[in-house]
């Protein structure tokens, strides 16, 4: 049997207009199946974050055709976006971005909240496990700006993984980590692919994560060099 | 707690920037409470002029109007084809007694709408004292009825109105020509009527209405000695005095009796028309300076709101990133701008109500030119409330409309990505 598709990009195509018209992705097209941990690489400038932004549906400007979960999502009104991202996407950004004025705990279960789901005393209960996860349930009381770089960057994963989504996406994920804390990030991403078969696409700079994971996809100007199949 | 989300998060950024919330708020509270203030003063005044002025106007009063001879009477049957003859039309000597006045009183009691009728005569008069002069005018009324309508009890600054239907030649004057004649209670006075009788009087009391063109010339006698100096039988009466139980009937009222009696019958409006055109123009003063109040107060929080949306535009961007909707991200700033409005308009409510009862409490004098007048005219209306915390959100919400608005718009990709 063939694995879901949990994510499929067809001729994305995107231009910066800004200063001068420049065509940033060209004809971008692939497929990441349900479970598998993919980092994308590439110099800087080479359009991957830009990408992944697309894939994210933050970005509506494109051409081409994205779907998530078997869903066609190009074209959507941005409510209906705002719903798919809340539901089935965890964003991991380059920097923490925590709502300082909450607390740790409070900004995990944002999110949750926003889904409504489960109950107010469940989503606590749950937002304490994650943050166990990455070893800061301590801070958990602690407004967001009293944390260190990297403990923020922690709670900010623990935030991506709330809602349980399909798709977590990560922006350098790792990049204000030490090596240590790369290194339980990490496994913990790997168990997340492999034990709740929850999809993972990062962008990085960090070869050894890159090389780490199940697939690279190599990114230079704007287009795919390899898929790495 | 059980809060909404987005609930959660307004409340979060409101008690996080305490100094901006409180700024704001004070903002509606000042606007509020002037509101309030303003307009219990001015229902308060008006309504003790409007009062005041039913102590000496009655809701209609029926009376005999002087027509001037309609000389028009062929203009009208054949037009441009008559010749006019008659010129110069002179007013007639008309009677200004109407005709079978009890009878009219018997027929307007049958009036579901009024509460109380009597009859009185009126007619200009001189009052003399010595070699001094005063005109004015005199109503021969019963005084018990008169009481009854206007209150003439609280208005007594001397002597005992009930003695006008004791004492022979009884006549109650006002404070305006007591001075002026230099009169007391139990002093004699000559009253000389348009017909030439002279009439030597009792003054048995002296009242003070506070209106000065009431106090300076009107008296009071008992309806016969009226009837006696301007030498008329007992039948004579030249208005029909009336108050309704709703005296915002009046004017329907008054135009069913015209149709009926054949009478002019003025409404209390008409008659103190001076007074409505103070209260329209009051109204207008009152609600631009409201108005303005509230302005200030809306752009106060139109600016807070934009500061906050500028400063928390890096969160607004990880919100919507983690799928907060545009509507939910309206939501979160709207409801900021309304709790300032409702937090405002309440302690303004409080202010407010505390404002216009310390005025209340304000002692302004009880000089009898003042009448009954002592403190404040405060009125405390339900509805001015309602209407204060109405118009309270309501402003704080096209303020803060348009911010969050611009929030909701925000693109969480420009932002993040720097």
């Amino acid at each position: 049997m063939m694995a879901d598709i949990a994510l499929r990009a067809r001729n994305i195509t995107k231009y910066f207009h800004d200063p001068v018209t420049l065509q940033v992705l060209k004809n971008i097209s692939f497929e990441v199946t349900s479970g598998e941990f993919v980092s994308i690489v590439g110099k800087s400038g080479c359009g991957k974050s830009t990408l992944l932004y697309v894939l994210s549906t933050m970005d509506t400007d494109y051409e081409g055709e994205l779907e998530i979960q078997q869903e066609r999502v190009t074209g959507r009104s941005l409510n209906d976006l705002a719903r798919i991202r809340n539901e089935s996407i965890g964003f991991v950004f380059q920097f923490h971005y925590l709502l300082p004025d909450f607390t740790c705990l409070k900004n995990v279960m944002i999110p949750a909240l926003r889904l409504g789901r489960l109950s107010p005393a469940e989503i606590e209960e749950k937002a304490y496990e994650k943050l166990k996860l990455f070893g800061v349930e301590e801070q958990a009381l602690k407004r967001a700006n009293k944390l260190s770089g990297g403990q923020q960057q922690r709670v900010a994963i623990a935030r991506a993984l709330i809602n349980d989504p399909a798709i977590i996406m990560g922006d350098e994920p790792t990049g204000n980590l030490d090596s240590k804390n790369t290194g339980l990030v990490f496994d913990l991403f790997q168990q997340l692919s492999k034990e709740y078969g929850q999809t993972l696409i990062t962008v990085t700079h960090d070869e050894d994560f890159a090389r780490r994971s199940d697939r690279t996809i190599v990114m230079a100007d704007g287009e795919i060099t390899s898929h790495g199949k | 707690m059980k809060l909404n989300v987005n609930t959660q998060i307004a409340i979060t950024y409101l008690s996080t920037r305490k100094k901006q919330t409180l700024v704001a708020s004070l903002g509606v509270m000042f606007g509020i409470s002037m509101f309030i203030f303003m307009q219990s003063l001015m229902k308060g005044t008006n309504d003790y002029f409007e009062k005041s002025s039913f102590s000496s106007t009655p809701h209609i009063r029926l009376y005999n109007e002087n027509k001037v001879a309609n000389t028009h009477l062929m203009d009208n049957a054949i037009k441009d084809a008559s010749v006019k003859i008659l010129a110069n039309p002179k007013q007639l000597k008309q009677n200004l007694g109407m005709t079978n006045p009890y009878g009219i009183i018997n027929l307007l009691r049958k009036f579901p709408e009024v509460a109380f009728i009597t009859p009185q005569v009126t007619a200009n008069v001189i009052y003399t004292s010595g070699n001094v002069q005063v005109t004015g005018n005199i109503a021969g009324v019963s005084i018990v009825e008169e009481d009854k309508m206007f209150d003439v009890q609280q208005n007594m600054i001397s002597g005992d109105f009930h003695d006008l239907d004791k004492v022979n030649n009884g006549i109650l004057i006002g404070k305006g020509i007591a001075d002026k004649l230099s009169l007391h209670t139990g002093d004699n006075i000559t009253v000389r009527s348009g017909e030439g009788n002279d009439m030597t009087m009792r003054i048995v009391g002296i009242y003070a209405t506070g209106m000065k063109t009431v106090d300076d010339t009107r008296s009071y006698a008992n309806i016969v000695q009226a009837q006696n100096i301007m030498g008329k039988d007992r039948s004579y009466v030249t208005d029909i005095k009336i108050n309704l139980k709703d005296y915002n009937q009046a004017y329907t009222v008054a135009r069913r009796m015209e149709v009926i009696t054949g009478y002019k019958a003025e409404d209390w409006v008409q008659a103190n028309e001076q007074l409505k055109t103070a209260f329209k123009i009051r109204a207008i003063i009152l609600n631009s300076v409201i108005g303005v109040i509230l302005l200030v107060a809306g752009f106060g929080i139109y600016n807070i709101l934009n500061m906050t949306i500028y400063e928390k535009m890096k969160e607004i961007a990880i919100l919507k990133a983690q799928g907060f909707s545009g509507r939910a991200v309206t939501s979160i700033f709207l409801q900021q701008a309304i709790y300032i409005g409702l937090m405002g308009g309440t302690i303004g409510l409080l202010l407010g109500f505390l404002l216009s009862f310390g005025l209340s409490r304000v002692y302004i004098g009880s000089s009898t030119s003042m009448g009954s007048l002592k403190y404040f005219p405060m009125s405390f209306y339900f509805p001015h409330y309602l209407e204060a915390i109405c118009f309270g959100v309501l402003t704080t919400f096209a303020a803060g409309f348009f911010p969050a608005r611009k929030a909701a718009k925000v693109d969480p990709v420009t932002i993040i990505r720097g």
